[in-house]
């Protein structure tokens, strides 16, 4: 089977040779560049080659053609024309991490020392305006800065919260089609594409990095408290920021057609570790029927099955998700409180793919030993893949100091589940 | 309905502007605003705190009750400080060094607050050396240490020891996080852990009544 019919057969439920495998094909299924270097020197040698920083927020190396080969994995990815932080995947530059890896960035990858000797990025790489993100002395990847201005509520007005939704323009049809030619020159592989816009109030973008001078409701906190205090507010926000995602949808609908598989839609999280960030009640009423509008578009429009990821349990939620039309899971934290894997499979293993959930990356990848990650991965794959629904990947990206030997072990489950 | 209980189900029902207004006519009316305080806002922060344990709230509506109970505070506090009223316990919080994020901590701080204890909060990326220097300085009850990240939890072992060594006045530490558990709490040798923000504060209470 080639990697895009083993994705086909996985989310329709049927068997496949080896479970299919995604690695770096989307900003939540990634592995994070310091560990796709140590992996990529290990596996091809060539210790000269520097990583692409794909996604420059959290770090994520580029999984490139070479590496992809030598490894069990089946599908690639189209992000958006612009990162987190408003730069473009162009004009490659030298850079080194805190961890001594050598890399490359994007040429707006521009930053200046923090006060704690960490670095401070800029939206769109202007060093002229405010630092948008923050990566403390010694770490691994960015968090936003707070840039909220004081808040009116007499003068709040929708549109300051819709500034970074628009209509696809002409840059960003240049860059679609040309991620079309790619993924043509790679029918064999599986395909994913993030659909901008179309996250309904995800915190990792409320605070919009990538603006210079962001307007609106940008505080972590004061967005959750709006979703209490100001529901018609964001009710309206999600309304115009989903006419606007329908508008593209149909746009990239028609660019991409069946070459596309897979329909990210979706980062917000909704769990927690110990239980739902929000009740069911709260999701039906701020979230559902937008995630229902673009499920319904696309299922109406094309064959594509749509992706939600959400953090944490979401064991309470998953019925209205499914009911939202969504057809795959990510990152199935099997970690957080209410994830059992088994449970998960048997109660809506029918309804829903598990992408995700392979190995626990809170806890048995960074800190188990080689044995305890192939049996935990060994154990995932015989509970989610029976009979299909699932696509290997671990919970949420790989993490930076994640050793060679703890890769390994992972892949070498994979390869050895196969076997069966 | 009396002024306090009124203010009490402010406070639960996230009504900022309400439970100001409140607090400033409880204090109209005469009352003593320590009692304000132990009388609506300790226990509406508790009713909270048991409804997010019971999944009757989530954190949306913990953070609306906050934002509440911290509008009553700024009109009581300097009625507090003129009356020479003082919580009995005082705790530091803050968030590991290498670690940026503070939803839970602030989540936390505010149901210790709640709780009727005095928090000083270091903020985020906190070195332990500040954790150490704060100690000295405030000479706290209790020190709470979180960290969201797999990857800054090594920050947390480091803290902790650095408080254990480096003679400070005796604190009890707890520990707490998304990737934490009690576990990890036995491991680095924290006296306490709690789960979530409510049973942070019963975890507290429990931990500096019993020194």
């Amino acid at each position: 089977m080639t990697g895009r019919d083993r994705l086909a057969a996985s989310l329709d439920h049927r068997s496949t040779d080896r479970v299919a495998v995604d690695f770096g094909a989307s900003f939540v299924t990634g592995m994070h560049v310091s560990a796709v270097t140590r992996l990529r020197r290990h596996l091809l040698g060539d210790t000269g080659f520097r990583v692409k920083v794909n996604e420059p927020y959290q770090m994520l190396g580029e999984i490139d053609d070479q590496l992809r080969a030598a490894l069990p994995i089946d599908v690639i990815g189209i992000p958006g024309r612009k990162s987190i932080f408003g730069t473009e995947s162009r004009d490659w530059k030298p850079f080194t991490l805190f961890d001594g890896t050598e890399c490359l960035v994007p040429g707006q990858f521009n930053v200046t020392r923090a006060p704690d000797a960490g670095w401070h990025m800029y939206p769109e790489g202007d060093t002229s305006v405010r630092p948008s993100g923050h990566m403390p002395a010694g770490g691994y990847f960015f968090d936003s800065i707070i840039r909220q201005p004081p808040i009116d509520d007499d003068r709040l007005d929708p549109a300051d919260n819709l500034e970074e939704f628009a209509p696809l323009d002409d840059a960003d049809l240049e860059f679609y089609r040309a991620q079309r030619r790619w993924l043509d020159e790679h029918g064999d592989l599986g395909a994913l594409l993030v659909i901008p816009g179309a996250a309904f109030g995800d915190i990792a973008l409320v605070p919009a990095p990538f603006l210079k001078n962001p307007r609106g409701i940008r505080d972590i906190e004061e967005w959750y408290v709006s979703t209490v205090a100001r529901q018609d507010f964001v009710l309206e926000v999600f309304d115009r920021q989903c006419a606007i995602a329908e508008r593209n949808l149909l746009t990239l609908i028609g660019l991409f057609g069946d070459s596309v598989q897979v329909a990210l839609l979706t980062g917000t999280d909704f769990g927690t570790q110990r239980g739902p960030f929000i009740s069911r009640g709260a999701y039906r009423t701020l979230y559902q029927p937008f995630h229902r509008r673009l499920n319904d578009l696309i299922h109406r429009h094309s064959s594509w099955k749509t992706f939600i990821h959400s953090c944490g349990d979401v064991y309470p939620l998953l019925p209205d998700f499914i009911a939202s039309g969504f057809d795959i899971l990510n990152p199935v934290q099997c970690s957080a409180a209410e994830m059992d894997p088994a449970r998960l499979k048997s109660e809506f293993g029918r309804d829903i793919t598990f992408w995700g959930g392979g190995v626990d990356t809170q806890h048995t990848l960074p800190f188990g030993t080689p044995d305890e990650i192939y049996r935990e991965c060994r154990e995932r794959i015989d509970i989610f893949a029976a009979g299909g629904g699932f696509v290997f990947n671990a919970i949420h990206n790989v993490q930076g100091p994640t050793s060679v030997e703890k890769m390994l072990a992972m892949f070498r489950a994979i390869r050895d589940s196969a076997g069966g | 309905m009396t002024t306090l209980e009124q203010l009490y189900q402010a406070v639960i029902d996230g009504k900022n502007k309400d439970a100001r207004a409140l607090a400033q006519r409880a204090l109209d009316e005469g009352a003593n605003p320590g009692d304000i305080v132990d009388k609506a806002l300790v226990p509406a922060m508790a009713a909270v705190g048991e409804r997010f344990k019971s999944n009757e709230i989530f954190v949306p509506e913990m953070l609306v009750a906050a934002r509440a109970m911290k509008e009553a505070m700024g009109v009581l506090e300097p009625r507090l400080v003129a009356a020479g009223i003082t919580p009995k316990y005082t705790a530091l919080i803050g968030t590991v060094q290498g670690d940026l994020h503070d939803i839970g901590k602030n989540l936390v701080a505010v149901m210790w607050r709640g709780s009727n204890f005095r928090v000083i909060d270091l903020g985020s990326n906190v070195p332990a050396t500040k954790f150490v220097s704060a100690i000295n300085e405030h000479r706290p009850h209790l020190v709470g240490l979180s960290a969201l990240l797999t990857t800054t939890m090594p920050a947390m072992v480091e803290t902790v020891r650095a408080i254990r060594s480096a003679g400070c006045p005796p604190v009890k530490i707890m520990v707490g996080g998304a990737p934490i558990s009690q576990q990890f709490a036995d491991e680095v040798g924290a006296d306490g852990f709690a789960p979530d923000a409510a049973s942070a504060a019963e975890k507290a209470r429990a931990l500096v009544e019993s020194a």
